[in-house]
Parts: structure tokens; C-alpha cells; sequence
């Protein structure tokens, strides 16, 4: 009897000294995996969009509002990328902690550098998104600043593990310039292989591996292929000799697929996210999973 | 040494001011701490504007003039946050008079909601359209039929209703875990053909109770309960209840390909006319539309409504829709009506609407 009245005051003690992990609901999973990689056991992550959606429409269910509600963090990438469903929910969840200027709001885009800014903006132009191309988490190193964004939040809201967070970006960092070697060594011997894309989501990718996007599948961004750009597109692709288009798993392949058979090319079905297909369980591994696909077409 | 005493203790004394100001200081922090991540956006503090027009096209077999064609509204919406605990919106309306075809603007939302009180209660306080029936609280542009349902258009009015009051809305929580919503509301609404702004000082009163499911990653469901109490044109009470479903069907992998929603709803009216005397009568739809390409939607809906006031009359149409969206700022859109009354001639009607949009909207609640 004694055992169990120790043994109950020890659990006792132990939930009372043990603060509750942070609750972090993110936009995209790829916000989610590094925040879980920095915040480790601290941390209960959860990402409102799969890897395999289509970030720029993603419905603002009301379960989302619940998942918000309860949040002390809310992790965006933000530069208007989920402008359509972002802040339905936000001016919903009733929660001041992850209202814009909250304590618990990151915008992951902050000290990113920014590509595709435009100078000016019109509609006309399809889907521009007016800070630049958001689609910055796809170049590897601007995870290191995605992530000592997001440290910096942990770190002031739960500053007991304060040193646990830091050493855990210096992990992280770490890992990124390992594989970011790794990476751009494989895919060195194709520098400046010119490759077609579905939609302008890839210039930080692009950048940071080398590859050259000649153009577009969507006459415009946010525009489907119309016979006449996939005609374009076809004639750009004998005429320079691609042979790769680069498809995201959210678009449909028919418009790719009508590209390549009519030029001799191939579609690689690139992952935009973690989580795109199962084997991709974390932020390395996205690129590890891309970098794979890519380097096998291209080897061909 | 009595100055040097005397400086110690003003030292002292100062001392202690100066941590009891720190620490009243700490203690009245706003809610809303200083200390944020910084944020990229635009460094202005204009709100969001946005314009959406909506122009029409109809041809109908009733009435001695067949064939209209005509710029139907103008919706001008202003929106931001006020400061860290609420956000605030206003709808103005530029709509053309069916009857003498003048334009006139008026005021369609004006509100206030809060951001930022404990217990994930939301108050919003101001002119907005009433959480009665789910329909019923979207605008003529976000409903994806060219119409509103008959049983709106009977009881409410071609836009709606509308109420001038508060509305404070809760979270429940709930063993299951899921969205439950709870709304209540108090004001006043405008004429309706079933309500009335009344003479003396009974207010309109509502509520509602919306659950939500997640059946799974590709569908949802949708269940609500509405009620409410207001005084009608007779200055006698009118009880009305409600209920909707609504299931939506959405492949998240090529969620812009294709969707399917299933919408029904029923209302229940009972308007007091005279000492012990009541008129009961009832209205709802059924609709469906599913997406069959990135840009293209059909649809069909069927309405059966009573009217409030008149007794054993209804009214019956289905209605089939062709929808074309090149883009989410432009809407095209072509729907036949048939429709049978029994208090008058029924018609046939095609209409094509044209809704486009500039500037910043914000997105549309689920």
C-alpha cells in the first residue's frame, strides 16, 4: 500500500513539474517536420495541408478551427501563399496566442532571401504572389533559416529548454550541410540541364541544384495548360532538346504526359512537400526522394 | 551622516519605487505581448479592399417582358483588424430596383467581431446576415446557385436575413472532439415577408448549433440546428426552426479537379395572426453540384416553399446549373428554373450570371 501511495505522489510530482508540451499547428508539413526536429519531445506538431495538396487551395474545414483553437503556435509560410484559407480559420479559432502579431504567430518567410519579386503586380498575370515566390522551402539551406526562425519562438515561449532547442538547430544545421553536399554532388554533373516545369513553384530548388527551367506548363501561374502553351512548349523542348518535365503530385499528369509523348521527354513526379508519397517522412528525406527521382531521369 | 543617511534612504526609497513600478508595470502588460516574431507582409494598415459585380442575363416565359439583361450589384467590402482584439467589416450594396430600375446603395454588413476573449468565445456586434439556416448566411455571390433557395426568398427577402444586434458564439466542447459551434443572437431584423422590425420592444432572437464531422480525409459532414423568435408584420410573435446537412466530397491529392456537396435544409414557420390563431408552413431544398473538371461545375436543386403569411400556399421548382469558373475572381454561370405555384402562374426561366471580382477578398467560411 505504501509502494502505490509513493508510486502515485512520484506520478503526482512528476505531471506537476513537467510542463505540457507546446501545441504547433502548421500550414504545410514540411513547417511541421522541422519544428518537430527542433522541438523534439516538447512538441506536439500538426500540419492543416498533406503533402500531397495543393497548398495554395486547401479548404478551411472547421476541424482545423478546433486544431487552432488549442494552439500556442501557428507556423505559416506566408508571403500570401495561403491567403485563401489562412485566415478564415485564424479569425476563427479565437485564439490571441496565434493572431498575426502574437506571440505564438511565425511567419517562416522572414530572412528568407526571396526569389521572383515582382516589381509590379497585376492579376492579369495569373496567380503572382506580390512578396515573391513562396515556394522557398524547397531549397534546403533556407530550412536552416525556416529553422532558427522557429527556435527562436520555442525558445521564448518555453525558455527552460531553451539550450535543448539551440543544440537541436546545431543537429539540424548540421544535417543540412552534410546532405546539401551530398545532394548537390549528385546532381553536379547536370548543371544547367534545361527542364520544363507544371507550375512556378521550383526556382529555389532550381537555384540551389542548378537546373535551368525554360518554362512552364501553365501559360500562366494558377492558369491550366491551354493547347496552345503545350504546343509552345512542346516546339521550346525539341527545339532546345529537353527531355525532362518536372510534374507536382497534385496535378493531374495528362498535360505532361501529352508533352511527352508528343517530344520523346519524360514527367518526373517531383514531391512539393513531406509526406508526398509515404517514404518521405521527413524534411531530408524530401530532397533525398527528389534529388533520387531526378538524377535517375536525367541518367537515362 | 544624517546627509548621508538621509540620501541612503531616498536611495532606498527610490529603490523600492522603482521595483514596485516595475513589477505594476509587468502586471499591466496587454494581453497581447510585445515580444512577437516579426512578420512579412505589406507595411501598411489599409484594409483589404475588394469589389465584386454581378451582372445577369434572363429570359423567362411569365410576365409581358420576356427577356432582361442587366447589372444586377455591386458588393464594395472593407475589412482589417482594428487593433489585437478584433477585426471589423463592411459591405456596402450598389443593387438595381426591379421595379423602377434605379441603382441604390445601402448598407449590407457593418461589424465588429472580436479576436481575442477567453473560453473561445467570438462576439460580433453590428448589421450581418443572421445564423438561421446555413444558407442563409452566405452572399448572393458565394452561394453557388445563381439564386437563393425559394424558402430564403419567401420568408426573408431576395437577400436574406439580416439583423441589426449581437452575436456571441462558443466552441463546445464535446467528449467526441469534433467542431461544435454553439450561436446566439439578439436584435433587430429589417421588413421580411415573416419577420418585422416590430413597433414596441420585443427583439428578433436566435440560435444555432452546428457539428461537424470528419468522416474522412476526402469527406465531411455538416449538421445544424436553428432557431428563432422574433415579432412579425401583424406585431405578433413568429417561431421558426431548422435544420441542414451538408456533405462534401473533396480528393485532397487533386482537390482543384473535382468535389461533390450535398446540401439539404428544412424550416419550420409558425406565424401568430390573431388571438389563438396561427399559420403553419414549412420550406426546404435538396441540392447537389459536383465538379467535373478543374473549371466546370453541374448542379440541380429542389425547392418547395410555403409562404408565411398566406395560408395553404406553396410553391415548387427544381432548378439545374452550368457552372464555369476560369479563374476564383470570375465566375460564369447558366441555371433553368421550372417552377409551379399555387397561388399564381408558374414560369420557365434561364439566367446566366456573370460575378467578378477585384481586389482582396477574404475567403469564404466552409
Amino acid at each position: 500500500m505504501k509502494r502505490i501511495i509513493v508510486l502515485f505522489l512520484i506520478f503526482m510530482t512528476a505531471s506537476f513539474h513537467s510542463p505540457a508540451q507546446l501545441k504547433i499547428v502548421t500550414t504545410i508539413p514540411d513547417l511541421k517536420s522541422i519544428a518537430e526536429f527542433i522541438g523534439g519531445n516538447r512538441v506536439e506538431a500538426f500540419s492543416i495541408a498533406t503533402g500531397y495538396q495543393n497548398p495554395h487551395f486547401v479548404d478551411p474545414k472547421p476541424s482545423y478551427i478546433l486544431k487552432l483553437s488549442r494552439a500556442d503556435v501557428f507556423i505559416t509560410v506566408g508571403l500570401d501563399l495561403e491567403i485563401g484559407w489562412v485566415p478564415a480559420l485564424l479569425n476563427s479559432a479565437r485564439n490571441p496566442k496565434i493572431q498575426k502579431g502574437g506571440e505564438g504567430y511565425v511567419d517562416a518567410s522572414v530572412n528568407i532571401p526571396l526569389l521572383q519579386v515582382p516589381s509590379s503586380v497585376n492579376r492579369g498575370e495569373g496567380d503572382i504572389h506580390i512578396y515573391g515566390n513562396p515556394h522557398y522551402w524547397l531549397d534546403p539551406l533556407n530550412g536552416k533559416i525556416i529553422a532558427k526562425t522557429i527556435t527562436q519562438t520555442l525558445s521564448r515561449l518555453d525558455p527552460e529548454h531553451q539550450t535543448q532547442f539551440q543544440e537541436r538547430l546545431k543537429q539540424f544545421n548540421e544535417t543540412v550541410d552534410t546532405k546539401v553536399k551530398q545532394w548537390e554532388g549528385m546532381l553536379s554533373r547536370f548543371k544547367n540541364t534545361k527542364v520544363i516545369a507544371y507550375h512556378n513553384e521550383w526556382p529555389y530548388f532550381e537555384q540551389r541544384f542548378g537546373l535551368k527551367i525554360v518554362d512552364f506548363l501553365e501559360p500562366k501561374p494558377g492558369i491550366p495548360p491551354t493547347p496552345s502553351q503545350l504546343s509552345k512548349i512542346i516546339t521550346i523542348m525539341k527545339r532546345e532538346q529537353i527531355s525532362i518535365i518536372i510534374n507536382s503530385m497534385y496535378f493531374k499528369a495528362e498535360s505532361a504526359d501529352l508533352v511527352a509523348r508528343n517530344t520523346g521527354g519524360k514527367v518526373v513526379t517531383l514531391a512539393t512537400s513531406v509526406g508526398g508519397v509515404p517514404e518521405i517522412q521527413n524534411y531530408f528525406d524530401l530532397f533525398d526522394h527528389n534529388v533520387r527521382l531526378l538524377l535517375s531521369a536525367l541518367q537515362q | 551622516m544624517i546627509v548621508a543617511y538621509s540620501t541612503a534612504q531616498t536611495d532606498s526609497t527610490a529603490a523600492t519605487d522603482s521595483l514596485l513600478i516595475r513589477e505594476l508595470e509587468q502586471q499591466m502588460q496587454p494581453a497581447v505581448p510585445q515580444d512577437a516574431a516579426p512578420i512579412r507582409t505589406a507595411p501598411t494598415t489599409n484594409p483589404d479592399l475588394s469589389a465584386i459585380g454581378d451582372f445577369r442575363s434572363s429570359y423567362s416565359d411569365a410576365g409581358p417582358r420576356n427577356l432582361e439583361t442587366y447589372f444586377n450589384a455591386l458588393e464594395v467590402q472593407l475589412s482589417s483588424v482594428v487593433d489585437p482584439y478584433a477585426e471589423a467589416k463592411f459591405l456596402f450594396s450598389f443593387g438595381k430596383d426591379s421595379l423602377n430600375g434605379e441603382y441604390s446603395a445601402g448598407l449590407e454588413v457593418a461589424t465588429l467581431t472580436s479576436l481575442s476573449l477567453p473560453s473561445s468565445i467570438q462576439v460580433m456586434l453590428g448589421r450581418f446576415k443572421t445564423h438561421f439556416t446555413k444558407v442563409n448566411q452566405l452572399h448572393p455571390h458565394a452561394f453557388s446557385f445563381v439564386d437563393f433557395p425559394i424558402l430564403i426568398r419567401n420568408y426573408f427577402g431576395e437577400e436574406g436575413l439580416f439583423m441589426e444586434g449581437i452575436s456571441a458564439s462558443v466552441l463546445v466542447p464535446n467528449p467526441w472532439d469534433v467542431y461544435q459551434e454553439f450561436v446566439v443572437e439578439v436584435g433587430r431584423s429589417g421588413s421580411t415577408p415573416s419577420l418585422d422590425y416590430g413597433t414596441g420592444n420585443r427583439l428578433l432572437t436566435t440560435a444555432q448549433l452546428s457539428t461537424f464531422f470528419d468522416l474522412s480525409e476526402n469527406s465531411t459532414l455538416g449538421v445544424g440546428l436553428s432557431g428563432l423568435s422574433g415579432v412579425n408584420a401583424l406585431d405578433r410573435t413568429t417561431i421558426m426552426a431548422g435544420c441542414d446537412l451538408t456533405y462534401k466530397w473533396k480528393p485532397v491529392q487533386y482537390n482543384t479537379y473535382h468535389s461533390f456537396t450535398w446540401q439539404t435544409e428544412a424550416m419550420l414557420c409558425r406565424t401568430d395572426t390573431s388571438a389563438g390563431s396561427t399559420l403553419q408552413s414549412y420550406g426546404a431544398y435538396s441540392l447537389f453540384e459536383y465538379q467535373i473538371e478543374k473549371r466546370t461545375f453541374i448542379g440541380a436543386r429542389f425547392d418547395y416553399s410555403g409562404l408565411p403569411m398566406v395560408e395553404k400556399s406553396d410553391e415548387r421548382s427544381i432548378s439545374l446549373l452550368l457552372r464555369f469558373q476560369p479563374t476564383e475572381f470570375q465566375i460564369l454561370a447558366l441555371e433553368f428554373q421550372h417552377a409551379n405555384r399555387n397561388f399564381g402562374p408558374g414560369y420557365n426561366q434561364l439566367v446566366f450570371r456573370a460575378i467578378f471580382g477585384i481586389g482582396t477578398h477574404a475567403a469564404h467560411a466552409y
